[in-house]
């Protein structure tokens, strides 16, 4: 286990680079070498080398697109985590890879207890996947992380740094994941937002109760009361038809 | 006559029947009705209103009232479907044995089974669903005599508890039935009144719930 947690860091390490992180596919696998090279990688953040500015565009425009689709829950929540992506700084490293360290561990846990499914340990991750170790730490960081990031904008909240390095392996296994990625989504939704009821996301939904709800519950009602009446028909139909 | 007061009772009916009328009549669970009588009393003056049919709506949501005129069976393997039995998918899977009175074999009738309750009986936009079509069964016969004309399709509901209705139409004769483009948004009165079924004779139903029942998760 230790070595898989080094293997964590490590791939922490490479992978907090702007650089690597958001790296094609293709670089991820050729590169290797320059980043904390023996961790291997944990599939989905391969250490790409160089081109920091060039990585940190593509960065940034895959970080666009991911973000229009990121609701407003999402990005409050990436705000509190900020500025782990931008920066390139070892100590900075470290600390978020301390930092990380506890969210990855407490969302594993928390994976773990809520989805009771294998995160499909495809190392899969083939094309994408730099060199072998695409290890079942990856895959369950990728899990949860399905590939849509409108399911993903409900997760994302503590897991968008995940997110961020995460990002050519999550694409890449889109297709692989999605129906793990959907069916996780949706039990991860519910319990994600029992547990994080950020303020973003309740201000959404403020808006939206003030005028609606009184109709909601008031429809909510009516339904209520037709299935009881049919329920009750229902049985009295039984009861009939056992008498006449 | 006390008949007459009790169907006067019947609510939302037109209990305009004639006390003759009632009289000649026999049996009260089945009465033959060889002419219709006056006015618009075509209420089930026989089975009060406290018939399975009326109380569970199949009356109202697919059928106009009527009276039962003919024996309807309908067996699925081992089990007859009587009003409001509870049967689930894994039960209805096969066509049933459809077994019908009458007396003389030149009488032909029509068999429709429909779902009046899709996708879900809160929120039933597909009314009705059509899922068996057979016509020109001989009296005394079963639906194997018959001409399928929409072919079996077993219920499986994914929500709610559905009812699902076997009606038993009498044909004026043989006669050529078109089926239908697609199975929902089937209407019942409507394919009477085209092919001039008129009142239906005899129906039955049943519910039918997804397997595992009701409520809980649906993934």
């Amino acid at each position: 286990m230790l070595s898989s947690a080094k293997h964590q860091r490590n791939h922490r390490l490479s992978a907090t680079n702007k650089n690597q992180t958001l790296t094609k596919v293709s670089s991820i696998s050729s590169s290797s070498p320059s980043s904390s090279s023996s961790s291997s990688s944990t599939s989905s953040s391969s250490p790409l080398p160089s081109q920091d500015s060039q990585a940190q565009k593509r960065s940034l425009v895959t970080m666009e697109e991911v973000w229009n689709d990121i609701n407003l829950a999402s990005i409050h929540h990436l705000n509190r985590h900020s500025p782990h992506p931008q920066h390139n700084h070892e100590p900075r490293f470290r600390g978020q890879n301390h930092h990380n360290q506890n969210p990855n561990s407490i969302f594993q846990d928390f994976l773990k207890g809520s989805l009771n499914q294998e995160p499909a340990p495809t190392s899969q991750t083939t094309g994408s996947a730099p060199n072998g170790d695409s290890t079942t730490v990856t895959v369950l960081y990728s899990s949860p992380f399905p590939p849509p990031a409108t399911v993903l904008s409900l997760n994302s909240g503590a897991g968008f740094e995940f997110l961020d390095n995460q990002d050519p392996l999550v694409t890449s296994n889109s297709n692989l994941h999605t129906h793990h990625h959907l069916s996780n989504a949706h039990a991860f939704n519910t319990s994600f937002e029992a547990l994080v009821p950020s303020s973003s996301f309740g201000k959404k939904r403020g808006q939206d109760s003030n005028e609606g709800s009184g109709n909601r519950r008031h429809k909510r009602m009516i339904k209520n009361r037709e299935s009881a009446a049919r329920s009750r028909a229902r049985k009295q139909a039984y009861t009939n038809e056992l008498e006449l | 006559m006390q008949i007459r007061n009790s169907i006067n009772m019947c609510r939302g009916f037109m209990p305009m029947i004639q006390i003759k009328e009632a009289e000649t009549k026999t049996s009260k669970t089945e009465t033959i009705n060889t002419e219709k009588p006056p006015v618009c009393s075509r209420s089930k003056m026989s089975i009060n209103i406290r018939d399975p049919l009326i109380v569970s709506r199949v009356v109202g949501d697919v059928l106009d009232p009527f009276n039962r005129s003919i024996t309807l069976k309908v067996t699925y393997g081992q089990r007859e479907v009587t009003n409001g039995l509870d049967l689930r998918p894994s039960q209805v899977q096969n066509k049933p044995r459809v077994e019908i009175g009458g007396e003389d074999l030149r009488n032909f009738y029509t068999l429709v089974m429909v779902d009046p309750d899709v996708p879900s009986p809160s929120n039933p936009h597909l009314r009705e669903y059509l899922h068996w079509l057979v016509t020109d069964i001989p009296a005394t016969t079963g639906t194997t005599f018959g001409n399928e004309i929409v072919c079996y399709e077993n219920p499986s509901p994914t929500a709610g508890i559905h009812r699902v209705v076997f009606i038993l139409f009498r044909q004026l004769g043989r006669q050529t039935v078109y089926a239908p483009g697609w199975r929902q948004n089937f209407n019942t009165r409507e394919f009477a009144e085209i092919y001039n079924l008129g009142l239906p004779v005899a129906a039955v139903f049943y519910n039918c719930q997804r397997e595992s029942g009701c409520g809980g998760r649906r993934l």
